[in-house]
């Protein structure tokens, strides 16, 4: 990415020329985006670059006790920008109000070396290039398959310079990349006849890994084969093996919520020491981890990221704060702030939006269950789900599951004929006693897999509920 | 920050630079002002949107499209940006026209609210939450309830080298009051909502008689059953119908699919794929509603698009480009997320046409099956046809008879079979649109509405 033509970060600039009581925070981005979307191996647009600064001042008043906050995001960096910005995040504090008494924001930021691995060194050179270069390597790797096509999809790299300010000193700059691709994969062809199929990949990391792409691209044509053929599951409380890939679409999202300061503060978090899972299980959250979509050096407060222990040998340890919720519990902030959207991890713009605490990257601790072969040998008779449409779990009632986009029947410990259609789903985690994906965990696998913010071994589950075709 | 109409000379500038070195350029400049509330028994917050504006130029290489977006009218961001694709552009080996005619429009829209929400204020509108959160938490078992208020106003601006110039000012407004009942250890909700074009008067569906029945259908669903699993008769409420539509023949035609030969319905237009009965839109021009429009991104105004007529797969959704392949008229659907993001085909307000049965109607035919209410999201499958629903509640249906609540549960089903198993489809008295945000994929989030009447068919479901 090229040098900031105005020199320095920006939120050292604002916050140099902001003229405010403290506290107040600044957390500013300058974000170069680079889109290219294809239709089959041909270029369908070339989108950026994307060029985007801004910054969102938020202040913190006290008032009867208690603590007003106010916050407003502008790409305005004009001396009449910084004070626009202030003045509305000065008008909205009046409205608003939070039960801590006062607020203590990081005077420390990360070190300076030594943090998680967040940048693509060749998309932050050639962010062009390198996302073109990933594309040749992708058709290659389709080339010479006589029934499995790339149908559409994109590569969307966003280059971004993030910096932080806050009145209590800190002053913390750190340079990122994330990658959201996406490919519909389509199967087709064959004497038999049957409509194509498709395995639709959606992914979002940090980097452009070429190095990957032959060896996921086999898989991926194999599961939009399977699809063409596959017929729907049995209905039933079924043993059900879940990969990184789709419990990255249901933990981070309750968990996240369910052991967190807000859930506390609504009453609805689940106690420490509350037993969840069998002791088998243990769950941490780890900024630190390299390459996952929501790690980084600092949390999104400036806040060093560190590693900790949510859920041990199946009970819960601790829950995640910001510094404003850890103020509400009188505790110090866990490094969660997170400025997120649509309940995900923002990809870029997350100075629109002021920071709540949620998960940083969760790692579900590899157990005991062996290889994925070994898991599907121990559930005998169950099913093996490699994709649902969309989990869509609710943080508060703790509800999740989804449609099966392709997954496997698991008989007589063996992968048996593919399957499609019906529904996985239940709890995630309930009450102490009732039946949830966590409690049910019977298995837990030996090798991790990065999945967006999610770094877990497959695991096993005995019973989840299955809607599908005939018990 | 100041009016569109202010930057509109540097912005022509640049649009003319531009298109003197490429066949056909546009732009779209946008800028946002708004507000939101919300607030629980514990916390109360107010916000406002990001003092952000900014352009997005779009020129045809000869080739394909590139863009280039800048977040401020400054005229040496708006020059850098036109350098850049005028230096993509010169690398072109060709200088063919884009495929598809460019829209001419020419006009200026302007929502006028009843009641502006600006006149409001923050202040008004915490009044409004706080008296919410009294009626939901009157209810005995709700622990907490969270009210949310926010509205937008979204000025829009599209120009483009064939002379078209569309300007255009919405306000939405939204609310959302979802009151929670917790007991030992486990919590649930039901949520009431309501949005669309306007002022403070969508607000008005927020009444002490509506929240006070969420707030205890919220403490029944702690007592609910789990719903039935696997295949049986369902009916859909208006707002599930609504994503049926949406997640069905909404996504299955929007015609860049088509192109990309990534759509099962491609090959079926002009089929009978459902009963004469049945009907199928998007209207993009429907007064009021969320995901309404005056004109799109490329300039061609909001309209209703016929997709299923009697049951007949007549229409699809439609921009410039899949117009020209498919020799129609485009259909007012092309639309960017925002000035930083790419334009896709996309839907506007999606519904199932209403018939004229009644809901009691519709349950008298069900033998077992359950009533699938509160849809909350949906997710579609272009190319293998399937689609999942979710809801949040529903009941069961035995001997033609509503029987008990049931918790959340999605469906799953082919749509081509769930088409042809509809067997009545309800009348228009019960006919709503529900606000919603959908994305292309995973991305690109942008106001849609989704909706119908009651609807019966077959179907798998199970809890989620």
């Amino acid at each position: 990415m090229k040098q900031d033509p105005d020199g320095g970060e920006i939120a050292y600039r604002v916050a140099d020329r902001l003229k405010t009581a403290a506290p107040w925070e600044i957390y500013a981005e300058r974000s170069e985006r680079y889109e290219v979307h294809f239709n089959g191996t041909a270029t369908e647009l070339i989108h950026g670059p994307i060029a985007l600064a801004g910054f969102g001042v938020r202040i913190f008043r006290p008032r009867n006790g208690k603590t007003s906050t106010g916050f407003q995001a502008s790409t305005d960096l004009s001396d009449a920008g910084i004070r626009a910005a202030l003045e509305d995040a000065e008008r909205l504090a009046q409205y608003t109000e939070f039960p801590a008494k006062r607020v203590g924001l990081p005077a420390q930021g990360p070190a300076s070396t030594g943090g998680p691995k967040v940048v693509d060194p060749e998309l932050w050179k050639a962010p062009l290039d390198a996302v073109e270069g990933y594309l040749s390597a992708l058709f290659a790797a389709f080339h010479g398959r006589r029934h499995a096509v790339p149908s559409f999809g994109s590569v969307r790299a966003t280059l971004t310079q993030t910096s932080i300010a806050n009145s209590a000193g800190l002053r913390t700059t750190y340079p990122q990349t994330t990658v959201e691709f996406e490919v519909a994969v389509k199967a087709f062809g064959g004497p038999e006849g049957p409509a194509p199929g498709e395995y639709w990949v959606t992914e979002s990391g940090r980097r452009l890994d070429k190095k990957a792409l032959p060896g996921a691209v086999e898989r991926w044509c194999k599961y939009a084969a399977d699809v063409r053929r596959a017929t729907p599951p049995p209905t039933g409380a079924l043993a059900v093996i879940l990969p990184a890939g789709v419990l990255s679409g249901i933990l981070p999202t309750t968990l996240g919520y369910k052991l967190s300061g807000p859930a506390r503060l609504r009453k609805i978090s689940v106690p420490l020491g509350q037993k969840v899972a069998p002791e088998k299980v243990t769950i941490r959250d780890d900024g630190c981890y390299d390459w996952s979509f929501a790690s980084a050096p600092c949390d999104d407060e400036g806040s060093p990221q560190r590693l900790r222990t949510l859920v041990s040998e199946g009970s819960v340890r601790e829950l995640v704060y910001d510094s404003l919720y850890g103020a509400a519990f009188d505790v110090p902030t866990t490094a969660n702030a997170v400025r997120s959207a649509f309940g995900g991890t923002l990809a870029w713009k997350r100075f629109t939006r002021a920071p709540a605490p949620a998960a940083s990257t969760l790692v579900v601790a590899p157990g005991d269950g062996g290889t994925d072969l070994e898991l599907v040998e121990t559930a005998k008779d169950g099913i093996w789900v490699q994709q649902l449409g969309w989990a869509n779990p609710d943080p508060i009632s703790g509800a999740f599951g989804g449609e099966i986009r392709i997954g496997y029947r698991i008989r007589a410990g063996k992968l048996a004929e593919p399957i499609r259609g019906g529904i996985v789903g239940g709890l995630v985690l309930g009450p102490t006693g009732a039946p949830s994906l966590l409690a049910g965990i019977e298995s837990v696998g030996g090798t991790l897999e990065l999945s967006e913010s999610l770094a877990a071994p497959s695991i096993l589950v005995r019973p989840l509920s299955v809607a599908g075709g005939p018990a | 920050m100041s009016g569109l109409h202010s930057h509109e000379g540097e912005l022509e500038k640049a649009l003319a630079r531009l298109g003197g070195h490429v066949p056909f350029a546009d732009l779209m400049a946008e800028r946002h002002l708004g507000e939101s509330t919300s607030l629980d028994s514990k916390a109360t917050s107010v916000s406002a949107e990001p003092r952000m504006q900014g352009a997005i130029l779009r020129a045809w290489e000869g080739r394909y499209w590139i863009e280039a977006a800048t977040s401020d009218f400054d005229p040496r961001s708006l020059s850098a940006a036109v350098e850049r694709l005028v230096q993509a552009a010169s690398r072109s080996p060709t200088h063919n026209p884009p495929p598809g005619q460019a829209a001419t429009t020419r006009g200026e829209w302007s929502t006028q609210p009843r009641r502006p929400m600006s006149a409001l204020g923050p202040e008004g509108m915490v009044a409004r939450a706080r008296t919410a959160l009294g009626w939901a938490k009157s209810v005995e078992g709700i622990g907490e309830a969270q009210i949310r208020i926010q509205w937008e106003e979204e000025e829009r601006l599209y120009l483009n080298t064939a002379g078209a110039r569309c300007s255009q000012t919405t306000n939405r407004t939204h609310f959302t009051a979802v009151p929670v009942a917790i007991e030992g250890g486990r919590a649930e909700f039901d949520f009431l909502n309501s949005g669309g074009i306007g002022g403070e008067e969508i607000l008005d569906a927020l009444t002490e008689e509506n929240l006070t029945a969420t707030a205890r259908r919220s403490k029944e669903l702690l007592s609910a059953k789990a719903p039935p699993a696997g295949s049986m008769s369902v009916i859909l409420d208006p707002s599930v119908a609504g994503l049926f539509a949406h997640e069905s023949f909404g996504h299955g035609t929007e015609a860049d699919q088509f192109l990309r030969d990534r759509s099962y319905l491609k090959p079926l237009l002009g089929a009978q794929v459902g009963p004469d009965f049945l009907s199928i839109a998007d209207d993009g021009a429907l007064p009021g509603e969320w995901g309404s429009i005056y004109c799109d991104d490329e300039g061609h105004p909001g309209q209703k698009t016929t997709l299923v007529e009697k049951g007949r797969f007549v229409g699809a959704l439609h921009d410039s480009e899949t117009a020209a392949a498919y020799r129609v008229k485009p259909t007012g659907n092309t639309r960017r997320s925002d000035f930083l993001s790419r334009a896709f085909v996309r839907m506007t307000n999606t519904y199932v046409e209403p018939g004229d049965r009644t809901l009691e109607e519709l349950v008298a035919e069900v033998k077992q099956g359950v009533l699938l209410e509160r849809g909350t999201s949906g997710i579609e499958d272009p190319l293998g046809g399937q689609m999942q629903l979710k809801v949040k509640m529903g009941h069961r249906i035995e001997n033609g008879q509503i029987k008990e609540l049931v918790s959340s549960m999605a469906l799953s089903g082919r749509v081509l079979d769930f088409m042809r198993a509809i067997r009545a489809v309800g009348r228009r008295a019960d006919f709503s649109i529900q606000p919603g945000y959908c994305g292309k994929g995973h991305s690109d989030y942008l106001p849609v509405g989704s909706g119908g009447v009651y609807l019966l068919s077959d179907a798998v479901v199970g809890p989620a």
